[in-house]
């Protein structure tokens, strides 16, 4: 019989193959159609949802929720101005000048912010709501189950180096947070508002649109 | 989680594995389809310290010359097009007309064991995709 720590692990295992398959096989193959690259992503939240559904778990347990809204970005805010601010001296020390306007230029800003927040709650749903709670499952809640969330955020960034060091970083403090106030509003909120600041800090050289997967070397 | 609910899970899991497997494998088959052109013949003749020689034709293109790529020693040498005077190849019912033939001049060498390899350059995805393909065999041969 197949134990609930297995289980969770095989979780793990199976969502972040459909994003690596879709990141590396299927993007590089694919051309300029993204549809294909939509099936294993479809297949994830397929299996995220029905895992949801069959261990029980509340949409409040996952965070989608509002009462815990302002305790949640009061742990995030002293974490995310230290980053920001190390993201600022870093891009002066490689001669790089801030540039608010620079992730991706041909969008009015509040529109790019408002996509940013929508990715940034899409990912956090996915790491959050789904892995780091899979990985309580196995390691409990603590500092395994945090570092193994953020591993895998970083893996997912893989080959970008600027990219996985500060999603590793990021994902530390959103997988801490995360176990102490679950809620994705903030979660998104955050992940948007770093994004941004970390591409309008860091030289756009480093982060090669911040692109992924075979996409990178493209 | 009850006894039901993981049995349902696990189902799922596997569903999914097999889904993705056979999306791969699908992708993959298009892939070498599409990078791939099945019709392409040709070999490496010779090769020496004064030339690279061989042939190479489309067949399903008979009247155009193919492109070709030399490789010395895993190091790209040079690019030409398949346009010199081969009426061995035509004689021998393997293209249509006699300009199917290419010649490498060989790049500076040192003395030892080198390897040749000739590769024709198929475009695909409308141009946007450019593959090697290995014509013949790679030709070993030695520089005194």
């Amino acid at each position: 019989m197949i134990t609930d720590r297995s289980l969770a692990a095989w979780e793990i295992v199976s969502v972040t193959s459909s994003v690596l398959i879709a990141e590396w096989i299927l993007s590089a193959s694919a051309g300029r159609s993204k549809l294909i690259v939509a099936i294993p992503a479809a297949l994830a939240f397929i299996l995220v949802i029905y895992s949801h559904v069959l261990r029980g778990e509340k949409a409040r347990d996952l965070g989608f929720r509002f009462d815990n809204f302002l305790p949640s970005l009061r742990l995030l805010l002293l974490p995310m101005i230290v980053i920001a601010g190390i993201a600022l001296v870093i891009g002066f020390l490689s001669g790089s000048h801030p540039d608010f306007f620079r992730w991706h230029a041909e969008r009015l800003i509040l529109f790019q912010l408002g996509l940013g927040f929508g990715w940034g709650f899409l990912q956090q749903y996915v790491l959050q709501s789904f892995m780091n709670r899979r990985a309580q499952i196995i390691w409990g809640r603590g500092k395994a189950s945090v570092l193994v969330t953020a591993l895998i955020f970083s893996l997912l960034h893989f080959p970008n180096p600027w990219l996985m060091l500060v999603t590793f970083v990021g994902g530390v403090v959103w997988a801490f947070v995360y176990q102490k106030q679950p809620n994705l509003f903030a979660l998104a909120l955050s992940h948007g508002i770093m994004t941004w600041a970390i591409v309008s800090a860091l030289p756009p050289s480093a982060l090669n649109h911040l692109r992924i997967g075979l996409k990178y070397f493209a | 989680m009850n006894s039901t609910s993981r049995a349902r899970l696990v189902h799922l899991l596997i569903s999914k594995s097999i889904v993705e497997a056979l999306l791969i494998a699908a992708v993959a088959v298009a892939f070498f389809f599409a990078t791939t052109n099945p019709y392409l013949r040709g070999v490496l003749d010779a090769a020496d310290k004064g030339a690279v020689t061989g042939w190479v034709v489309d067949e399903s293109r008979p009247h155009t010359r193919v492109e070709v790529q030399l490789f010395v020693d895993d190091h790209f040498a040079a690019a030409a097009i398949a346009d010199q005077f081969r009426p061995d190849v035509h004689e021998a019912k393997r293209a249509d007309d006699d300009w199917h033939g290419f010649v490498f001049n060989t790049p500076r060498l040192s003395a030892g064991n080198h390897e040749a390899r000739v590769y024709a350059v198929h475009s695909s995805g409308s141009g946007t995709r450019r593959t090697l393909q290995l014509i013949g065999k790679p030709y070993r041969f030695r520089i005194e």
